[in-house]
């Protein structure tokens, strides 16, 4: 059976820059896999490249065994993505903002459907008849994750999920991430938080300078190593 | 797609920025109507009122006449172009020519160019019609909607979630840009179709009418579409799209109407109007044989009756020299009328770059208040003032004996009559 996420060899080349080089990688359905980088090395560019925004200059990326290079639309129907500071519309609604993203999927939910994502992601219920505008970055960071819940898509890949979120919301994220996996959707997710990574995923992978040069697993149910991991991410030990 | 759309216009409806657009467009659109209306009402009961008076004052003038020559000097006779029933959109030429005269029986060409224009004015800067409206205003009110529906998203960094979600461009962009410019469309022509209503106007004219607006937005859309698919920021998109809205609404007419005025050199009315002055007035000075010949030439049906006295004043010989200085400026008055021809036809084949240009003609022409609509009617002054000289010389050169009952045979100006 085809993973649900690959990268074969994949290579992205921007305005004459190597973005992406030879990277290749499997994510096996619920499975949890974090790419871990500082800013420049590759990762929201190969997030991009699933989605079909970026289009490889070698090597493919596949959904569910198919290049996303001869189907997006197929691509993009099986992914529910979380960019970075996901920005809703500010002038709608909670409520509002999901009925009209969901719309745009192609997917209806009722109003109790859409309260129980709400309370999956801990948003207030006073809030969601409140328009964005007046939210923390927090919450309209929750109302994106409850649309990606809310899609039922069975990957989610998400671009800096826990950027601006307090501490207690980020355990909340990854708790509920953790949940998503179980119940069997394959994540992909990008990050530069070392710990956050080791937190959450099944295996980490390390993208530096649009090379991935390192790889951790979970073993024996225990969390991937945060010490290991960060002395990699810093460079100071070989992989 | 009915889908899209719905979505697309929930969420047009949360939008206040674009129904703030949406709203003036209907208001002007109003606005534009109402004025043409009141406009064309007002030409309407002047010309009411004139034909009114203009009896009123003919018969006046004509009672106690006792010889055709007085008769014929005396009387006033309106001639008018009426609006037509769309004239309420697009006022075009009526504001800058003449579209009513009083003439006499005295030499034509200079009353036809004495005539005062009433909006001289609004031949420069042009008037707020619903063919200003949806030829320059309109386009700018699309920009606005539409110009940065990518650009927006991206600055808010939301294009990607939105592009992801939808699966597609095709379902996102096209119909959120469709929902907008239909509603455009619609808020500007529903006060066009009421106005339509109001003044009778044909319902093929209103549909042609209506097919200009839409075809006029479709191409505006698609200049603002291949425009805002460039990766630029919303503001530089806006700079570049009002810029080459100004080039194609202000630069290219002008330099276009600078070439072709520069091309086809018109004289002046008022050279036309100098020129048969001193001619008239010269002939007082003259002797009759140097009037009476060329009238001959022109009217040898009346070589026997061309005798003047060399006493005395005679309505013939006045006549005649008022004909002969019509014959003079005649080629004058041909050269301004085709120049001006000439200039309309150069001035349609330089609106197809200018969609704007183009607009505004075509409503002009549905209105009838095109250029060659106000020639054709000058040309139905001559025409008719024509029959006058046909009805008062073969009474006034034979010398026939005056009498008052044929004087209500005079013709009558039928504004129809082509």
């Amino acid at each position: 059976m085809a993973s649900p996420l690959e990268a074969r060899s994949l290579s992205l080349v921007r305005e004459g820059n190597a973005v992406l080089d030879g990277v290749s990688f499997t994510v096996a359905k619920g499975e949890i896999f974090a790419l871990l980088g500082g800013n420049g090395a590759g990762k929201s560019s190969t997030l991009l490249t699933f989605l079909g925004f970026l289009e490889p200059s070698g090597g493919e990326v596949l959904v569910n065994g198919r290049s996303v290079g001869s189907d997006v639309a197929a691509a993009r129907n099986a992914i529910a993505y979380l960019p970075e500071a996901a920005s809703l519309y500010a002038h709608m609604t909670a409520y509002e903002n999901l009925d009209y993203f969901l719309d745009l999927a192609g997917k209806s939910a009722t109003k109790d459907e859409i309260d129980v994502a709400l309370d999956r992601v801990a948003l207030p219920n006073e809030a969601r008849s409140r328009r964005l505008q007046s939210y923390s970055k927090g919450m309209r960071q929750k109302s994106a994750i409850a649309l990606a819940l809310l899609r039922e898509t069975p990957i989610l890949l998400l671009d800096e999920p826990t950027s601006g979120l307090d501490p207690v919301a980020i355990d909340e994220f990854h708790d509920l991430v953790k949940t998503l996996a179980e119940g069997g959707q394959t994540v992909l997710m990008v990050t530069h938080d070392v710990y956050g990574a080791c937190q959450v995923a099944d295996r980490v992978g390390l993208l530096r300078h649009g090379k991935l040069v390192g790889s951790f697993a979970a073993e024996n149910g225990q969390r991937i190593d945060t010490e290991t991991v960060h002395a990699a991410f810093a460079g100071r030990e070989a992989t | 797609m009915l889908g899209h759309l719905t979505r697309e216009t929930r969420f047009l409806i949360k939008d206040r920025g674009a129904l703030f657009w949406l709203l003036l467009a209907f208001v002007l659109s109003i606005v534009a109507v109402t004025f043409g209306i009141a406009e064309v009402s007002e030409q309407r009961e002047t010309i009411a009122t004139l034909i009114k008076e203009d009896a009123a004052d003919r018969a006046n003038a004509l009672e106690g006449q006792e010889d055709w020559g007085s008769a014929a000097y005396y009387a006033f006779h309106l001639t008018y172009a009426p609006p037509s029933d769309f004239a309420f959109a697009a006022m075009g030429q009526r504001d800058s020519s003449p579209w009513k005269h009083r003439v006499r029986m005295l030499a034509l060409e200079g009353q036809i160019h004495e005539a005062d224009t009433r909006n001289a004015d609004f031949g420069l800067v042009g008037r707020f019609d619903f063919a200003f409206l949806a030829a320059s205003v309109a386009p700018l009110l699309l920009i606005l909607l539409l110009y940065d529906l990518r650009a927006s998203e991206r600055t808010m960094r939301r294009h990607d979630l939105l592009v992801a979600t939808a699966g597609s461009s095709r379902s996102l962009w096209l119909p959120r840009a469709l929902v907008r410019v239909t509603a455009l469309v619609l808020l500007l022509l529903i006060p066009l179709w009421v106005g339509a209503m109001i003044e009778g106007t044909a319902a093929s004219l209103a549909l042609q009418a209506s097919g200009i607006v839409v075809a006029s937005l479709l191409v505006w859309w698609l200049i603002v579409e291949l425009i805002g698919r460039l990766d630029a920021s919303p503001s530089i998109l806006l700079t570049s799209l009002i810029g080459l809205w100004l080039a194609l609404a202000i630069v290219v007419p002008a330099v276009s109407k600078a070439a072709i005025e520069a091309a086809n050199p018109v004289p002046d009315g008022g050279e036309i109007l100098l020129l048969q002055r001193e001619t008239v007035n010269d002939a007082w000075d003259l002797p009759a044989e140097a009037t009476m010949e060329p009238f001959v030439e022109r009217h040898p049906e009346y070589a026997d009756h061309s005798e003047i006295g060399e006493e005395g004043f005679e309505w013939k010989w006045y006549y005649a020299f008022q004909q002969v200085g019509d014959q003079v400026v005649e080629p004058l008055a041909t050269q301004y009328r085709e120049a001006r021809l000439a200039r309309d036809a150069q001035a349609g084949l330089a609106s197809w770059l200018s969609p704007t240009s183009l607009v505004e003609r075509a409503f002009e022409k549905l209105a009838g208040t095109d250029a060659r609509s106000m020639i054709a009617y000058e040309n139905q002054v001559r025409a008719y003032h024509g029959e006058l000289r046909a009805f008062y010389y073969p009474l006034m050169f034979p010398e026939e004996p005056f009498d008052a009952d044929a004087l209500s045979d005079l013709p009558a100006y039928d504004p129809q009559e082509s």
